[in-house]
């Protein structure tokens, strides 16, 4: 459903020397932007249905950009326009034509790639501008849209970047396993990951061999079987595609198996570094390596997003949120960011704008934000994080690194 | 034609056939007065109207609970979508491998279910279990997109819009708009023949239906594999409309209840039924969305709560659907 728009009137001051810079950025234009009309983004998400953690959480993201904006240096107004998908194609396309019927010059969303293509259709008819925050279908950017720009990597991005990511920890702690054995959940996302690992890592010249790949149902129970047979191969690195709760039966299991691999790392996948491995696990989660997009600890605009999350959302652990609310700021950010430098509602003109995008001050993990002639963000990166302490910690690259990795992993008995 | 206008007719009351010309006047006309997001909502309305209408042959007419149509849907919708990716075959010829599949579904659910005396939940839970494992199926096969997702390119430059639907949403509703008339009709001629009859007669009570000679196997075999070729078109019009087909979301358990809330709101095995339903539930649901909109209220639900007090409703006051007692207050019930 569509709320009211929520709105943002003239400059805040920024404050320290990031900010100024910012200010400074924005320049003489200032003046002719808080004339200007406010820029009205449509944010769409998936708030009901199967989806709904994750389109409520991202929808912290949009929140938050109305009150952090202006303290970047963004002086250019907007509203906010939400509305809710449903995790429904049908209704995402219905909504976003509401949203531009109802005057939207921008749209942001919707976190699925499915409500993705139905919005590009949409905004392309409408001249509309829409920024994804959230789908790593490839196609999206394949069409030859010129109004859809996406700033999150594409699945192929996410594999490719998740083993550039294990061979720069290898280089960086001169351990170099041998073999190997992958594990993995045995659904979409499981079997997905596995078609794009079968597909790429010939290409990669990693240092090991796949020596076996064991997938198991996402409903086990009981890992035994899987793991005892995993352990058999010798491996010397477990490298796993999990869930949350099959990644907590499988760490059990390799602590009663007392089987103790080199390193345990996701080349790309969600489970290891949630609060529950934590505390389901306790010191059996330690040392864990995810390769995710993550947020980068170092960027001043990240360390302001979390002071601002903190300060919106006080009952909520960022952490949790990072990666939804990141990339959806990001994507109201270059939404706004193009305004400014359009100093026009027009889609062709905001369009234009966020072909031109060069944002080097942002919050998630790789280069600048900016778009290819395909509206694709190619310079997204990945974080290692190695669990340390109860928290999932960025190890690489060693530009967004909050501590050094740790490799080979102490054994299981060797940890207090 | 003489004869087929006459029983297209057949026991209408008067009045029905003028307000009939007159809502398909409407809706010849709508695009000229409703903005695109009016004529979005309008596209839903037709195409629920039209899957309801080819649901309500199964369940409506010969009393056969299937929950797994969103089957038909998907294979209807990969079939077209598949033809036309890798070869380039327009929706218009794909549309029959699309019926094809359907109905190829459809006779072995139909020769197991009803060969070997599968009925009510049983044979629902049937149903269930293809949308299913053809959901898993198509999860893993990579020419398909697997859980990737299949695309369709959205532009085609150099050929017909309308002969590879790829034109505009206006072109997307006069195709659904005829569709959704030519299954109206076609359920029209089906109720009021013999085969209506018959359906009726075994949707009732099957024993006495068959203590009278009705051929029940057959019967049954011919209105699931009526349905199904109904539906699969729908799939179509779904693949180029939207233009990416997830097996997660195409074949899945809430697309086929989606599917059938229409026809039982509206009113179960009547022709007007689907589409009161259809309407009901889209048009007041976005009602619903821009009254708690105005009044700054965002309520996320909202519209899966009002499904759900429609459902409520119907089944404690209407148990029929809207559509019969509506009828009888605008003096439309059939004459007897």
């Amino acid at each position: 459903m569509i709320d009211r728009p929520l709105l943002v009137r003239g400059p805040r001051l920024g404050r320290r020397a990031f900010a100024a810079g910012a200010v400074a950025l924005a320049g003489a234009g200032t003046a002719r932007a808080q004339a200007m009309l406010p820029l009205k983004i449509g944010v769409l998400l998936p708030k009901t249905g199967v989806q709904a953690f994750f389109g409520q959480s991202c929808q912290r993201g949009a929140d938050i950009a109305p009150a952090l904006l202006p303290e970047l240096g963004y002086q250019a107004r907007f509203e906010l326009m939400n509305a809710d998908t449903e995790t429904n194609v049908d209704t995402a396309r219905a909504r976003a034509e509401k949203l531009i019927n109802d005057g939207a010059h921008v749209l942001v969303g919707p976190f699925d790639s499915g409500a993705a293509g139905a919005i590009a259709q949409v905004a392309e008819q409408r001249g509309v501008p829409f920024v994804i925050n959230i789908a790593a279908a490839p196609q999206i950017t394949e069409q030859g849209y010129k109004f859809v720009f996406r700033n999150f990597p594409t699945s192929g991005m996410l594999v490719t970047n998740g083993f550039s990511l294990m061979k720069d920890m290898f280089a960086a702690t001169g351990a170099m396993p041998k073999t190997a054995v992958f594990m993995h959940v045995n659904d979409t996302f499981g079997q997905a990951n596995r078609a794009a690992i079968e597909r790429l890592f010939p290409s990669f010249n990693m240092p090991f061999r796949i020596l076996d790949t064991i997938a198991y149902d996402p409903a086990a129970r009981d890992l035994s079987v899987e793991v005892a047979k995993a352990k058999a191969t010798q491996a010397e690195l477990l490298m796993v595609v999990a869930r949350l709760n099959d990644a907590i039966l499988l760490v059990r299991e390799m602590v009663k198996q007392r089987w103790e691999p080199m390193g345990i790392v996701s080349p790309g996948s969600p489970g290891m570094y949630e609060e529950q491995f934590f505390t389901s696990l306790g010191k059996y989660s330690e040392f864990i390596v995810s390769n995710v997009p993550w947020y980068n600890p170092r960027s001043e605009v990240a360390n302001l997003l979390a002071q601002a999350f903190k300060k919106q959302f006080p009952n909520d652990r960022m952490i949790g949120h990072i990666f939804n609310v990141g990339f959806t700021f990001e994507a109201v950010l270059g939404a706004v960011d193009a305004y400014q430098r359009a100093r026009s509602t027009d889609g062709k003109a905001l369009a234009e704008a966020l072909r031109a995008t060069r944002i080097e001050k942002h919050v998630m993990v790789g280069g600048p934000i900016a778009f290819d002639a395909k509206g694709q963000n190619i310079a997204i990166g990945s974080a290692a994080l190695q669990n340390r302490n109860g928290e999932p910690r960025v190890v690489l690259p060693a530009t967004a690194a909050e501590a050094t990795p740790v490799f080979p992993i102490p054994g299981w008995t060797k940890r207090g | 034609m003489t004869d087929w206008a006459g029983r297209m007719a057949g026991d209408a009351p008067p009045r029905a056939l003028p307000l009939l010309a007159a809502l398909l006047a409407a809706l010849l006309v709508l695009p000229a007065i409703v903005d695109s997001y009016v004529l979005s909502i309008a596209i839903l309305v037709l195409y629920f109207a039209y899957v309801g209408q080819a649901w309500n042959i199964m369940m409506g007419f010969a009393g056969q609970l299937s929950l797994g149509h969103s089957l038909y849907v998907g294979l209807g919708a990969y079939a077209s979508a598949v033809l036309f990716v890798h070869h380039g075959v327009a929706p218009w010829i794909g549309a029959f491998a699309a019926i094809g599949a359907a109905i190829a579904a459809a006779a072995i659910i139909g020769a197991l279910a009803f060969r070997f005396g599968i009925a009510g939940v049983y044979f629902a839970l049937l149903t269930i279990a293809f949308a299913e494992f053809t959901r898993i199926g198509f999860d893993h096969f990579p020419w398909i997109g697997g859980s990737g997702g299949l695309f369709l390119p959205v532009a085609r430059h150099g050929e017909s819009e309308f002969w590879m639907l790829r034109g505009p949403p206006v072109m997307f509703y006069y195709v659904i708009l005829s569709m959704a008339a030519m299954a109206f009709a076609m359920c029209r001629l089906l109720m009021v023949g013999r085969i209506g009859y018959y359906w009726r007669a075994l949707r009732e009570d099957e024993d006495a239906a068959r203590a009278l000679g009705i051929d029940i196997f057959r019967y049954k075999m011919l209105a699931i594999l009526i349905s199904s070729a109904m539906t699969a078109p729908a799939g179509v019009f779904f693949a180029f409309y939207y233009n990416t087909l997830f097996p997660e979301q195409i074949f899945s358990m809430l697309r086929s209840i989606e599917l059938i809330l229409g026809p039982i709101i509206g009113g179960l095995g009547t022709l007007f039924g689907p589409i009161l339903g259809a309407f009901v539930l889209t048009v007041l649901a976005e009602v619903l969305n821009e009254v708690l909109a105005a009044l700054g209220w965002e309520i996320p639900g909202a519209r899966q709560v009002f499904y759900g007090l429609c459902l409520l409703v119907v089944v404690m006051y209407l148990p029929e659907g809207i559509w019969p007692a509506l009828a009888r207050r605008l003096g439309l019930e059939r004459r007897r």
